[in-house]
């Protein structure tokens, strides 16, 4: 918790601004359903364990991410009579792989989470966002001249989709 | 909705390259702020570990979230799930056609809580504004040379509270510095606002224009900024405490008049009729029925029958009561949790 917390000691006070959408901003078509829809488009996945996927070849691969698996709603009808029907919620799945399914539910979290990213202001007036909030090692924190640490809020978050069982095998083509 | 409905399925990948984003879970009152239409600038301070570890007054580093009214304290929780931030993107993967895609580009192994935190600001001001004590009509303290800003900055609570504590205090600034009086000192200030009143003619408890009182007591030396700061102080709830009026409440004014002067007299022995008679000729004369001992209840002992003593532990007792059970506070929570992850 300390070391957490070391990126504090370097300056007493950090704002922590709340980033405002912008309508004019597009965000890509979201592929979830509409109640998972944020303004950023960012949503957020539990599962128990870890995924593990082969590691590209750098220079082989074109792409900045590989496809691990697949989320299907089995009881989310787009065309549902009554959008305010929230069974659909309950079960939902992921498939990883060809061979393994999580089955787990859409939960509204009683807190909400903020997802907080650090933004870097230069003297010069203008804003880097950076990708990267660092505030749990030890080289983070290191302010660089003319360089303050802000932190804003790109989003908060609702609902979370939760898989707490371990996964089962599946056979073949679920999917 | 497209992928959702052809297919009933929705791609999911995981970024190369992973942000670091963290998870800070909000509670209900810092959400309705975030829901405002306007919401109010939040800030993260922190107070650095102080103490070598191991020792009785070692306190351990830690960080909060101000409102500017409120302060709620960030603890790291760390979770055994993998915690991921999707983002919705357009992503082809081989020769498809790109399809909408939910990527995985942050997992945070903990998430950040926050609790509530009551403490009040007295003792953190207590320990970093030097006392302002009047002798002789001399003051021996060096200046911190800090602002009251750079003061509030460095005490780990929201600007309101770190706001109502210095209030409290009667803390004000001079020359570059922060300070807070004395008992003794403010016992002398007040001395002179009342003999200010009494010169001009000014009812203490009706509008008058401070302008007056500080012109007059500003010629005995005293900073103006700590006479504004008791006659805030002391000012009618009711009384905008910004303008160029003030206006005192009696009650108040009696009350903090009579504890100050007999704090001031520390060990020395006060008899109990010497002090009454003191008190009331602080006042104007229309108040002096106010000066009773139940005005001060609780702030006084009577150590024989003939004398009067300021109870120091009454002072003492707030500031360890606090100390204490924010400390047990805390370790509860701590255990709390602890249960509450095993159950998971």
């Amino acid at each position: 918790m300390c070391t957490a917390l070391a990126l504090f000691n370097k300056m007493p006070t950090i704002p922590l601004h709340l980033t405002k959408p912008t309508s004019t901003s597009h965000p890509p078509e979201n592929p979830l359903p509409p109640l998972l829809h944020t303004p950023t488009g960012l949503a957020i996945l539990e599962l128990q364990g870890t995924i593990h996927f082969p590691m590209p070849i750098p220079e082989s691969s074109a792409s900045s991410s590989t496809q691990v698996g697949k989320l299907v709603f089995p009881l989310y009808k787009s065309d549902a009579l009554d959008p305010n029907d929230l069974k659909w919620m309950k079960r939902v799945y992921f498939y990883i792989g060809k061979n393994q399914r999580l089955t787990g539910e859409v939960r509204k979290l009683g807190k909400p989470f903020a997802v907080i990213k650090k933004r870097e202001k230069r003297e010069n007036g203008k804003d880097k966002v950076g990708d990267d909030v660092e505030m749990g090692g030890a080289e983070e924190g290191i302010q660089e001249d003319g360089i303050q640490e802000e932190l804003e809020i790109v989003q908060v978050v609702r609902y979370k989709i939760v898989f707490s069982t371990r996964p089962e095998p599946v056979g073949g083509e679920e999917v | 909705m497209a992928a959702l409905q052809d297919e009933g399925s929705v791609p999911f990948s995981i970024a190369h390259g992973q942000q670091h984003l963290r998870l800070l879970e909000l509670p209900a009152e810092i959400l309705e702020l975030l829901d405002a239409p306007n919401p109010p600038p939040l800030s993260i301070k922190s107070q650095a570990a102080s103490g070598a570890s191991g020792t009785p007054s070692a306190k351990p580093a830690y960080a909060v979230l101000c409102t500017p009214t409120s302060s709620f304290q960030l603890r790291q929780v760390q979770t055994s799930n993998s915690l991921f931030v999707t983002q919705a993107t357009l992503e082809a993967h081989g020769n498809e056609i790109p399809a909408p895609t939910i990527c995985a580009i942050a997992s945070c192994a903990a998430t950040l809580e926050l609790h509530p935190s009551t403490e009040s600001s007295v003792v953190h001001l207590q320990a970093v504004l030097p006392v302002y004590d009047i002798v002789g009509g001399d003051v021996d303290v060096a200046g911190n040379g800090k602002s009251k800003p750079v003061i509030f900055s460095h005490i780990p609570l929201s600007d309101g509270q770190c706001e109502s504590g210095w209030r409290e205090l009667v803390a004000f600034e001079f020359a570059g510095s922060s300070y807070r009086p004395s008992a003794n000192t403010l016992s002398q200030a007040w001395k002179s606002i009342s003999a200010a009143a009494l010169a001009e003619g000014v009812k203490l408890d009706s509008q008058f224009l401070t302008e007056d009182i500080l012109r007059l007591v500003d010629e005995e030396g005293y900073p103006s900024d700590l006479i504004l700061a008791i006659l805030r102080l002391l000012a009618a709830d009711n009384q905008d405490k910004t303008g160029p009026w003030s206006c005192l409440d009696r009650r108040k004014t009696a009350c903090f008049v009579g504890k100050t002067l007999l704090e001031a007299r520390q060990e020395k022995k006060y008899l109990t009729a010497e002090f009454l008679d003191d008190w009331r000729d602080l006042l104007p004369g229309t108040w002096r029925e106010i000066a009773k001992l139940d005005t001060i209840s609780g702030a006084y002992t009577l150590p024989s029958s003939t004398t009067i003593r300021f109870n120091e532990r009454l002072a003492a007792a707030i500031n360890a009561e606090d100390v204490t059970s924010n400390a047990a506070s805390s370790s509860r929570k701590w255990h709390e949790r602890f249960g509450r992850a095993r159950q998971r």
